[in-house]
């Protein structure tokens, strides 16, 4: 009865083999295998950071195992981009946007796949191979290394572009019937805005790597002339900066990149709260236009990358209106996630937790974002320490935090089991403890460097408190990467021993991805591959029980219980 | 578009009577098919809007990536001494009448494709791909010329440029044509596309790259 077409188009018949699971492999599949990319590089990132602690802390200190890199700072440096590289492509865009989107997006529309299935293994496969190309380009002499770290950029790029096309298509055209925009969830909303982000700035990183690549392998003149540089203003050009073009370019991408990552991170704090606090998102609409407004500035405020460069006079004071004015969509998502608390009845699971800490870091990084957001004010504040405290605090950190609470929340979707909520708030503590004792002392690090109009004797106090100050950092580093083996175990350990979980929705949640196993058990897989959506995303009965109400309940039914 | 709306309402009405599906679905559409997506066809089957949608925002995102190069093709040419303008080659103009001359066939082929005219829908579209491919093989000509006056990629910041957007072109032009030879030699029996729905949206690509090429030219000219 099988015949050979119909064993091609269903992946998942057991005799698929190795080949087939990975060319035929289906959005779910896809979306796994972009998380386990993710968790690869996240593990090796956290550990490079804690490497790069130790270094600035002793110097002089062999490091285990990686005493063969010889002291230069050239290797230092390479660390540096490798841990920055691991952690903003592989983790904070690959996973909340390209993981959790490919697995989650279909299943929250409605849809059985995404738009173009080729296309999306085609993007996984291109993401994996930049994946290797950047880890080894870290063995490279530098010269060559950057060039193979180009070329993987490229490639990554061109994947993310592949994959936000993917992901526009999929959301303006597999809808279900009944699945309206403003009956979307929050989470599909932001993984569409940030796939439109993508779609246009990835293009430009393309086109500023390849074209620098071309400068390196065949002697083109974009960036890299040395007439080029000799012309430019003696206060544009620092010594061993990069040409400002390549900057510019650069920073086009990047500021918008920080969005890229945020935007998604943002709805699935949305569609955690919601959940968690048994309500509907407060301000629901309100909350997506900010979404269009964090991507719209985001996309306009590059500029403020270059206060420290030098630009044309008047520039800046635009960048900085634009900048500050980020705040405001800001503003109203953290009204929306507070508006939503309100007398809610909330549960505080893990994933609830990673979601009120998200929160927390997203205020205390605003609140430094201020400061660098003002080229007035960014003159005193930026500096090394600083920026970064405020970019870890606000971009990974907080990003992390909402992944985890996405794992958490949607493991039972993920593996069929859940992970243990005991160990997950362990872990949730310290590392939320740990975060701030390496984060906060950070910019206090920043600001003290900019002590040097002080005099001299307060300069060697505040000098030798610096110094101490790191050192608490370095130590507070090294305990919170060792806090994640809780999650690892965790993690680990569910895998492994746990029997799978009976329960459909285990944390009674109203949106389409649950409810789909609900309908192959009842009504049959005709119904699962087309459910028609009646209501909004976030619907819960009012009365003492606060059971959810799912999207696919046909209105004249009474609510039913669920399980 | 509007040359085509009625061969895609006859497949919208053929293709659930193909597969001879349950519900007797009515004819939707019709010629007054209002936006209600929910009812023009049975979820989980492809339907074609996806490829007009992806096309759309790939074209979106590839004239970002030429928006890219063209700014810093301004700016650098704002802020360098050494930049000595390349002449655009006759050559280049003959070409650009030879990329016109395709996107013209392509619209050719798609009106004798309309009134199901299937062996000079074939004609056009395959006249419009050799002359894709003879584009192509004009450019390579042109870069052979600037070579030959000793402009090299790598000469000054101008040629550089000169040779990026020809090139990144070009490249887009191969998918192009590979696009064309795809459509001309499918078996869109067995397809998940309809052929006018495959010859349309090359058809998009196709004119996006003439206008885009356009644009480069006017770009490189006015920049000299």
């Amino acid at each position: 009865m099988v015949t050979h077409d119909d064993g091609l188009a269903s992946p998942h018949s057991s005799d698929a083999g190795f080949f087939a699971g990975i060319f035929f492999a289906d959005h779910k599949t896809i979306g796994l295998q972009y998380l386990w990319v993710a968790l690869a590089s996240v593990l090796v990132g956290m550990v490079l950071s804690a490497i790069l602690r130790w270094h600035t802390s002793w110097p002089d200190t062999a490091i285990p195992f990686l005493t063969s890199l010889n002291q230069a700072p050239e290797s230092f440096a390479a660390l540096r981009l490798l841990h920055g590289s691991l952690m903003v492509f592989f983790v904070l865009t690959a996973a909340p946007q390209m993981g959790f989107g490919s697995f989650l997006l279909p299943l929250q529309i409605g849809a059985s796949e995404m738009a173009f299935p080729s296309l999306n293994r085609l993007s996984f496969w291109m993401t994996f191979a930049s994946f290797v190309g950047i880890t080894l380009s870290f063995f490279y002499p530098l010269s060559q290394g950057i060039q193979v770290w180009l070329a993987s950029a490229a490639l990554f790029s061109l994947a993310a572009l592949l994959s936000a096309i993917n992901f526009i298509v999929t959301t303006i055209e597999l809808r279900a019937p009944g699945m309206t925009l403003p009956r979307l969830p929050i989470t599909v909303w932001a993984w569409f805005l940030t796939a439109i982000l993508s779609m246009l700035i990835f293009s430009i990183l393309l086109a500023g790597s390849v074209a620098l690549l071309s400068d390196r392998l065949l002697g083109s003149e974009f960036f890299s002339s040395a007439t080029f540089l000799a012309q430019q203003p003696q206060n544009l050009v620092r010594q061993g900066s990069l040409p400002v073009l390549w900057e510019r370019l650069f920073w086009y991408f990047a500021q918008a990149q920080v969005y890229v990552a945020m935007l998604p991170c943002f709805g699935i704090i949305t569609h955690l709260i919601a959940t968690f606090a048994r309500k509907p998102v407060w301000k629901e609409r309100l909350v997506v236009f900010a979404l269009c407004g964090v991507g719209l500035v985001g996309f306009c405020v590059w500029g403020y990358h270059m206060f420290a460069t030098g630009m044309n006079p008047y520039a800046p004071i635009v960048f900085a209106v634009l900048a500050s004015s980020l705040g405001v969509p800001a503003a109203v998502l953290l009204a929306s996630w507070l508006g939503t608390l309100w007398q809610a009845r909330i549960e505080l699971s893990t994933s609830m937790l990673f979601a009120l800490g998200f929160i927390s870091l997203f205020i205390a990084g605003g609140l430094s974002g201020i400061f660098l957001a003002r080229h007035d004010l960014a003159r005193a504040a930026v500096s090394e320490e600083f920026v970064v405290g405020h970019f870890h605090l606000v971009m990974g950190v907080a990003a992390t935090f909402a992944i985890l609470g996405a794992l958490f929340f949607w493991f039972p979707k993920l593996f069929d089991r859940r992970l243990n909520e005991p160990l997950g708030k362990l872990h949730f503590w310290l590392t939320f403890a740990g975060v701030y004792a390496i984060f906060m002392p950070m910019h206090w690090m920043g600001l003290l460097t900019q002590s040097n109009l002080l005099p001299d004797s307060q300069r060697m106090a505040l000098a030798s408190a610096s110094s101490s100050i790191r050192t608490f950092v370095t130590l507070a580093t090294v305990c919170t990467v060792g806090a994640q083996l809780i999650f690892i175990f965790n993690f680990a350990a569910t895998l492994l021993h746990h029997k799978a979980a009976a329960e459909s929705n285990p944390w009674s949640a109203s949106t389409l991805e649950w409810a789909i196993p609900l309908l192959v058990t009842s009504e049959g897989a005709a119904a699962a591959a087309s459910p028609v959506v009646y209501r909004g995303a976030y619907e819960f009965l009012e009365n003492d029980s606060l059971a959810p109400v799912p999207q696919h309940l046909a209105p004249e039914l009474p609510p039913s219980r669920l399980p | 578009m509007p040359g085509t709306t009625s061969q895609k309402d006859i497949e919208l009405i053929i293709e659930p009577v193909g597969r001879g599906g349950g519900p007797a679905a009515p004819p939707a559409g019709g010629d007054d098919s209002g936006g209600n997506g929910g009812e023009r066809r049975r979820p989980g089957q492809p339907s074609p809007n996806r490829y007009y949608t992806g096309i759309a925002v790939a074209i979106v995102s590839i004239l970002m990536f030429f928006m890219a190069l063209a700014s810093a093709f301004l700016l650098r040419k704002g802020s360098s001494t050494n930049w000595v303008a390349v002449r655009i080659p006759p050559l280049l103009w003959l070409n650009t009448l030879i990329l016109l001359a395709s996107s013209c066939a392509v619209e050719l082929a798609r009106k004798q494709l309309a009134i199901q005219n299937l062996s000079k829908f074939k004609r056009y579209w395959n006249l419009s791909t050799i002359l894709g491919v003879l584009f192509l093989t004009g450019q390579l000509v042109v870069w052979r010329q600037l070579e030959a006056q000793g402009i090299y990629l790598a000469s000054n910041p101008a040629s550089s440029f000169f040779y990026i957007f020809t090139g990144a072109h070009a490249l887009h032009v191969l998918g192009g044509v590979v696009a064309l030879l795809y459509v001309a030699t499918r078996n869109f029996d067995k397809a998940k596309v309809s052929r006018s729905v495959a010859a349309e949206v090359t058809s998009y690509y196709w004119h996006f790259l003439d206008a885009l090429w356009i644009f480069l030219l006017l770009l490189l000219y006015v920049g000299r």
